[in-house]
C-alpha cells in the first residue's frame, strides 16, 4: 500500500471533498491499486524524452486588446443563489 | 563576547497590473471602477466549457516590462494551472506562466548602505491573471473577523504581471528603492501606468535573517503590502521580531504572516496554503516569440530614467539631484528635454522646471501634460533672463503671471510695466564676475570687514556700470554686488 | 415507413423536395421517443414539449431534430454533465459546435444521458440514472456517450453529437450499432464542451450512416478563435462522394493485439472486414506498437484525472449550480457542494488526480506519464509511415448487462486500450457497423494519422457498403 487512510483523506480534504468511511475505504483501495499499475513507467527510460502536452507543434494563437462586453452579465448573476444585490455573498473566509 | 550581527536577506515579489484595454483572457473590459460584477463574462467567470484566449497587447507589455527590468525574453514560454480553493479564483485555479515565464533573469540597481550602487537580480517576469475583488462585512473592511464578504468579480482575469527578486535585498531602505525604482521603469516602458492608489501595485517579501554566529533563520513569507510604506514597515517589523527572536536563542517559524497595516505589524496567517505543484494549461498551447518580434517591441523601449538621468549629467552638468528629480516623470523629462531643444540652456532650464515648474504644478494639483505653459514658451522665458533682458526676479514674476492668466511672455511683461533691454539677470552676473575676478584686493578688503562704509562697494558698482554702459539699473547693479561678495 | 425512420440525406432530399415538413419530420420524432423513452432513459432534460422555431429556415439540416450529450453548453437549457453538482444551470452561451448547428437550422430535442462528466463507459455513472441499450434493454448502452448513440439507434434523431476523451463516441456507437466519429485534436472547437480532459477531449458525431457523418463533419469543423487548440488553415473538405477507392491503401493490424482474447463475434467482424478491404485493393500489413499496447491505459488514466482534477476545481457552489446557504464558512460551504454534488466515481478519480500532481509525486506520476505520451505519438508516427490505417476493435467483448462490473471501476479501465490510445496521439477514429450477433450490433474502429478524416470517413463509405448499414433498434418495444 503506498497510501494510507489517513494520507488518502488528507488529499481528499486538500480537494474539499468529505469522505464517510465506506468512500474512503473505497478510495483508498482505488488510489492504491491505480498508483501500483504507474509503476510500469520505471521501466521506461524518460530522461531524455520531452513531455508532452499538446497535440502537435500547437502556437498560442493571439487576440486583438479590443473590449468586447458580454451582454447579458444577469443571466450570469441569474445563477447564482448567493447572489446579494450586484455581488455575490460568501460566508466566513477567516476561520476562528 | 563579541556582540552578534545580523544580516537581513530580503527577496521580493511584485505584482504589477498591466495595461491594456480587455482582459488576459477574455474580451470584457479591464475598469475595475466599474459597478460591481459588469465586466464579467463566461470566461473570466470560470463557466464550465470556457476557454481561455491570450490578448497580443499584453504578451507585448510583458516584454516592455521585461526590457524595464534588464531581462531578455523568452523564444517560449508556457502558461501552468496554480490550484488552491478561495471565492475570488473563478476556476479554482489560477492561470500563470510561474513555472516557464515570458522572461529570462534581470536587475535593478540600487545605493547600498555606503551609498554605492547595487544590483538587486530579478529572477524572472511572469503573466498570470488576477483574482476577483472581495469586500468584507466587518465594520473595518478587513477580512479578520468578517462573517460574511462580497465577491466582485471585475477584476478576475485582468493582467498582472509578477516580478520574483533574488534575495539579494538587506534592507528596508533597499526594498523602497528597488519597488521605487522598479515602478519608475516600468511606467517608462509603457506596460503599465502602476497607479499605486488604484492598487496596481502589491508586494510579498520573504524575509530571513543570517547572524554573525553562523546560523541562519527560517524563511518568513510576508504578504499584503500595497504601498511603498507598507514595505517599508512590514520589513523592518520583520527584521526586528526575528533579530529579537534570535538573539533569546529561539528559531524562527517557517511561515506565512499578513502585515496589519493599521495596526502595523506582522500576525501569522491562519489561512493554509496548500503548495501544489503545478500541472501545465491545456487549454493553452505555448507562446511563441519570434526574434523579430522582441526586436520590433525592443525597439518602441524609451530611453530608462536613469540612463537618462546619467545623460543629462554628463552631458549637461545638471546635479544629479535635479537629473533625478527631473527623470522621475517620463513626461516631465520629455517637457525639459522640449525646453532644451528650443534653446534654453540645459542647467538653467534645468532649474526651472525643477523649482518653478514643479511648484505650480505641485499649488494646482496638476500633471505636466495639462501644464499651461508650453516648453518652447517657458525656453524663451529663460532665455530672456539669461541674456539679461529681463532680471531673475522680473523673470519669476513673469512666469507666475503666465501661469494665473494663461498669457503669453510679451503680454505679460507689458502688464507687469517691466521695462526690458537694460542689462540683467544673468549677463550682469557676469559682468559683476568678471569685475570682481579683476580686483582681488577690493574683494579682500570687503570681505574681512574693514570697508565699514561701503565706499569699495561703491568702486565696484562705478566698475560695473562703466562697464555695462549704463544700461544696467542702479538698484540691481547693487544687489547684485552685495549678493556675489558675500 | 415512418419518417422518423429515415436517415438525415435522406430528409434533407426529402424537405427540399417538398415530400415532407420540418413540423412532420419534429412530430415523428416525437412520437418514437414517447415510444421508447421509458424503455431507453436516454434523455436528461426534453426540450420537444413544443415544436421549436428553426433558426435558419434555408440552412441545410433546416428542421432536422437532433440531440447533444449534456455537456455541451445550450443556452438558456439545463446543461447538467449529468452531475448532480450543477444543479439547475442553464449556461448564459451556446458551445460553438451547437451554435453551428442550430445555425444550419438544427432543431434540439434535448439533453442526452452520460457518465457524469464524461468519466465512465456505461452511461450507468450518471446522476439521473443509467440508459439502456435500444438493441437490448438489459445491457449497457456503452459510454460516456450513451445517450447520445442510444437516440440515433433507436431512432429518436438521425444524428446527435458527443464527446470522445478516450473512446466516449466509438465505444457507445459500436455497443448501439451506429457511426461514430472522434475526429482530429483540434479539428472540431472545444468551446462550450464541459471539459474533462482537456488535452484529449474532442467533439464528434453519431449518424446510421457514414455519408452522415460526413454532412455534420462538414458543419461542425474549422476553426473557432473562442477555443486557443482549434486550428487554423487547416480545410477539410467532407462532401461525400461514392466514387472513392481504397485501391492500394494500406491498411494494418497491430501485431501486440494479436494476442489479446476478443469476443468471437468481434474477431470473426476484423476476419471479414480484412477480406472486404483485400477485395477492394487495399494492401493488409501489420504494425507494432509495443508501448502503445503496454503503457497506454496507465498513461492515459494518469493524465485524464490530473487535468480532470483541476477542470472540476470550479464547482464551488459560488457562482453556479447545486450550493448550500447556511455553511458557517467559506471552506466549509466548498466542502458540503462538493462532497454531496460530485458521485462516486467523480471524487475517485478527483482525488487520484491530486494525488498525481502533489509536488512530492508530480515527478514520478504527472510529468512521466506526459512523457510517455511522447512515446506513444513517436510509436504512432513511425507505424503511419507504414500504414495508412489501423484496423481495430473497438471493445474486446460487447455491451454487457447494466449492474455488471459495478464494484471494479478500474477493471473497466482496461477494456478502453482500443480506444484510448487515439486520444493521447489527438488522431482521428472512425467506429463502424460491420453487422449483428445475435440482436447485438458488432463494430470495429479504423484509426489514421492526424489530419486524415476526410480519407477516413471515404473509407467508411465503402464499408458501409460492404457491411450493409444498421437497423434502427426496437428501442425495448414489443
Ligand atoms: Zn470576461
Amino acid at each position: 500500500m503506498k497510501l494510507t487512510s489517513e494520507e488518502v483523506n488528507e488529499i481528499a480534504l486538500e480537494s474539499r471533498l468529505l469522505l464517510n468511511e465506506q468512500e474512503l475505504a473505497g478510495a483508498v483501495r482505488y488510489i492504491n491499486t491505480f498508483l501500483d499499475k504507474l509503476d510500469c513507467f520505471r521501466e521506461l527510460d524518460l530522461k531524455d524524452v520531452e513531455p508532452f502536452s499538446f497535440a502537435e507543434a500547437l502556437e498560442c494563437p493571439l487576440r486583438e486588446d479590443k473590449v468586447i462586453p458580454f451582454p447579458d452579465n444577469e443571466a450570469i448573476l441569474h445563477e447564482s443563489e448567493h447572489v446579494d444585490g450586484s455581488y455575490f455573498k460568501v460566508p466566513r473566509i477567516m476561520e476562528e | 563576547m563579541a556582540e552578534l550581527t545580523f544580516t537581513p536577506v530580503i527577496g521580493i515579489e511584485i505584482h504589477i497590473r498591466l495595461k491594456s484595454d480587455s482582459k488576459l483572457f477574455c474580451s470584457c473590459s479591464t475598469n475595475t471602477d466599474a459597478p460591481a460584477n459588469t465586466n464579467i463574462c463566461p470566461v473570466c467567470m470560470g463557466l464550465p466549457g470556457t476557454l481561455p484566449h491570450l490578448n497580443h497587447r499584453i504578451v507585448e507589455q510583458g516584454m516592455l516590462a521585461g526590457f524595464a527590468l534588464n531581462c531578455g525574453i523568452r523564444h517560449k514560454s508556457l502558461f501552468f494551472r496554480k490550484s488552491y480553493f478561495y471565492p475570488d479564483l473563478p476556476k479554482g485555479h489560477q492561470v500563470s506562466q510561474c513555472d516557464l515565464p515570458i522572461t529570462t533573469s534581470g536587475y535593478i540597481e540600487v545605493h547600498d548602505s555606503e551609498g554605492k550602487l547595487k544590483k538587486i537580480r530579478v529572477h524572472h517576469l511572469h503573466l498570470e491573471e488576477d483574482v476577483g475583488s472581495l469586500h468584507h462585512s466587518a465594520s473595518d473592511g478587513r477580512l479578520e473577523g468578517a462573517a460574511t464578504s462580497y465577491v466582485d468579480y471585475n477584476r478576475s482575469g485582468t493582467p498582472l504581471a509578477e516580478i520574483v527578486s533574488e534575495p539579494d535585498v538587506s534592507s528596508a531602505k533597499e526594498a523602497v528603492e528597488y519597488v521605487m525604482t522598479l515602478r519608475r521603469r516600468v511606467i517608462y516602458s509603457g506596460a503599465s501606468d502602476v497607479e499605486l492608489e488604484k492598487g496596481m501595485m502589491r508586494f510579498d517579501a520573504n524575509v530571513s535573517m543570517k547572524c554573525s554566529d553562523g546560523r541562519w533563520g527560517k524563511k518568513v513569507e510576508v504578504k499584503n503590502m500595497n504601498s511603498f510604506k507598507a514595505l517599508e514597515h512590514a520589513i523592518e517589523f520583520e527584521i526586528k521580531r526575528q533579530k529579537k527572536i534570535m538573539l533569546q536563542g529561539g528559531e524562527v517559524k517557517q511561515e506565512t504572516r499578513h502585515w496589519n497595516d493599521a495596526k502595523g505589524i506582522t500576525s501569522s496567517s491562519r489561512v493554509k496554503e496548500s503548495y501544489r505543484k503545478f500541472i501545465v494549461e491545456p487549454d493553452l498551447p505555448p507562446l511563441y516569440i519570434s526574434q523579430e518580434w522582441i526586436d520590433r517591441v525592443a525597439s518602441r523601449m524609451p530611453e530608462m530614467p536613469d540612463v537618462r538621468a546619467n545623460r543629462y549629467v554628463n552631458d549637461w552638468e545638471i546635479p544629479q539631484e535635479v537629473a533625478d528629480v527631473l527623470t522621475d516623470d517620463k513626461n516631465l523629462a520629455d517637457y525639459f528635454e522640449s525646453c532644451v531643444s528650443s534653446g534654453a540652456n540645459p542647467v538653467r532650464a534645468a532649474h526651472w522646471v525643477r523649482t518653478e515648474v514643479l511648484r505650480v504644478l505641485n499649488e494646482k494639483g496638476q500633471k505636466i501634460a495639462d501644464f499651461s505653459i508650453k516648453p518652447e514658451v517657458l525656453a524663451g522665458l529663460v532665455k530672456r533672463v539669461d541674456e539679461g533682458k529681463l532680471s531673475t526676479t522680473q523673470g519669476k514674476e513673469v512666469f507666475d503671471y503666465m501661469c494665473a492668466n494663461n498669457s503669453g511672455i510679451d503680454d505679460s511683461v507689458k502688464a507687469l510695466g517691466i521695462t526690458e533691454g537694460g542689462i540683467a539677470g544673468n549677463a550682469l552676473n557676469d559682468i559683476i564676475a568678471s569685475v570682481i575676478a579683476a580686483n582681488p584686493d577690493v574683494l579682500d578688503e570687503i570681505k574681512s570687514g574693514r570697508d565699514k562704509k561701503g565706499k569699495k562697494l561703491k568702486f565696484l558698482q562705478g566698475l560695473v556700470m562703466k562697464e555695462t554702459k549704463g544700461q544696467a539699473k542702479p538698484q540691481e547693479v547693487a544687489e547684485a554686488i552685495a549678493e556675489a561678495v558675500k | 415507413m415512418e419518417l422518423y425512420e429515415l436517415n438525415l440525406h435522406i430528409l434533407i432530399e426529402g424537405l427540399k423536395a417538398k415530400k415532407f415538413s420540418p413540423a412532420e419530420i419534429f412530430q415523428s420524432c416525437k412520437k418514437r421517443i414517447d415510444q421508447c423513452e421509458e424503455n431507453i432513459h436516454a434523455f436528461i432534460t426534453r426540450t420537444d414539449d413544443k415544436p421549436q422555431s428553426i433558426e435558419n429556415p434555408n440552412g441545410l439540416l433546416a428542421g432536422i431534430p437532433t440531440v447533444l450529450k449534456d455537456n455541451l453548453c445550450t443556452k438558456g437549457i439545463r446543461t447538467t454533465a449529468a452531475s448532480k453538482i450543477l444543479g439547475n444551470w442553464k449556461p448564459p452561451y451556446n458551445a460553438t459546435a451547437w451554435e453551428k448547428l442550430r445555425s444550419a437550422g438544427a432543431v434540439l430535442m434535448g439533453k442526452v444521458n452520460m457518465d457524469e462528466f464524461a468519466m465512465g463507459n456505461t452511461c450507468g455513472n450518471s446522476a439521473f440514472g443509467p440508459t439502456h441499450n435500444p438493441n437490448d434493454i438489459s445491457r449497457v448502452p456503452g459510454g460516456s456517450s450513451g445517450g447520445s448513440a442510444a437516440a440515433v439507434s433507436a431512432g429518436y434523431v438521425p444524428f446527435s453529437l458527443g464527446s470522445d476523451t478516450g473512446g466516449s463516441i466509438r465505444q457507445p456507437a459500436s455497443f448501439c450499432g451506429v457511426y461514430g466519429f472522434k475526429p482530429t485534436y483540434g479539428m472540431v472547437s472545444r468551446y462550450g464542451l464541459i471539459s474533462y480532459g482537456s488535452s484529449l477531449d474532442q467533439i464528434g458525431p453519431f449518424a446510421r450512416t457514414v455519408q452522415d457523418l460526413q454532412l455534420i463533419m462538414s458543419i461542425i469543423s474549422g476553426h473557432d478563435p473562442m477555443d486557443s487548440s482549434s486550428f487554423r488553415n487547416k480545410d477539410h473538405d467532407f462532401t461525400h462522394s461514392e466514387d472513392v477507392s481504397i485501391k492500394g491503401k494500406r491498411i494494418a493490424v497491430v501485431k501486440e493485439f494479436r494476442d489479446f482474447t476478443l469476443d468471437a463475434p468481434i474477431s470473426d467482424a476484423i476476419k471479414r472486414t480484412i477480406k472486404i478491404l483485400e477485395d477492394e485493393g487495399a494492401i493488409i500489413t501489420e504494425v507494432s506498437l509495443p508501448v502503445v499496447a503496454k503503457y497506454a491505459v496507465a498513461c492515459y488514466y494518469a493524465l485524464a484525472m490530473s487535468e480532470a482534477h483541476t477542470n472540476l476545481e470550479r464547482y464551488d457552489g459560488v457562482r453556479l449550480g447545486y450550493t448550500v446557504k447556511d455553511a458557517a464558512g467559506i471552506k466549509e460551504m466548498f466542502e458540503r457542494v462538493r462532497s454531496y454534488g460530485f458521485g462516486a466515481e467523480v471524487k475517485a478519480r478527483i482525488i487520484a488526480g491530486t494525488c498525481l500532481t502533489e509536488p512530492s509525486r508530480c515527478e514520478e506520476y504527472y510529468v512521466a506519464a506526459t512523457k510517455v505520451r511522447t512515446l506513444i505519438a513517436q510509436e504512432f508516427s513511425r507505424a503511419f509511415g507504414e500504414t495508412d490505417f489501423i484496423l481495430q476493435p473497438v471493445t474486446p467483448s460487447l455491451p454487457g448487462k447494466i449492474g455488471e462490473n459495478d464494484e471494479d471501476a478500474l477493471k473497466g479501465y482496461e477494456a478502453d486500450l482500443y480506444t484510448l490510445p487515439v486520444n493521447l496521439a489527438g488522431l482521428p477514429g472512425l467506429s463502424f457497423f460491420t453487422g449483428y450477433s445475435g440482436n447485438l450490433p458488432v463494430g470495429l474502429q479504423l484509426i489514421g494519422p492526424r489530419w486524415s478524416d476526410v480519407s477516413m470517413l471515404d473509407t467508411g463509405v465503402i464499408l458501409e457498403r460492404h457491411l450493409g448499414s444498421p437497423k434502427i433498434a426496437n428501442g425495448g418495444v414489443k
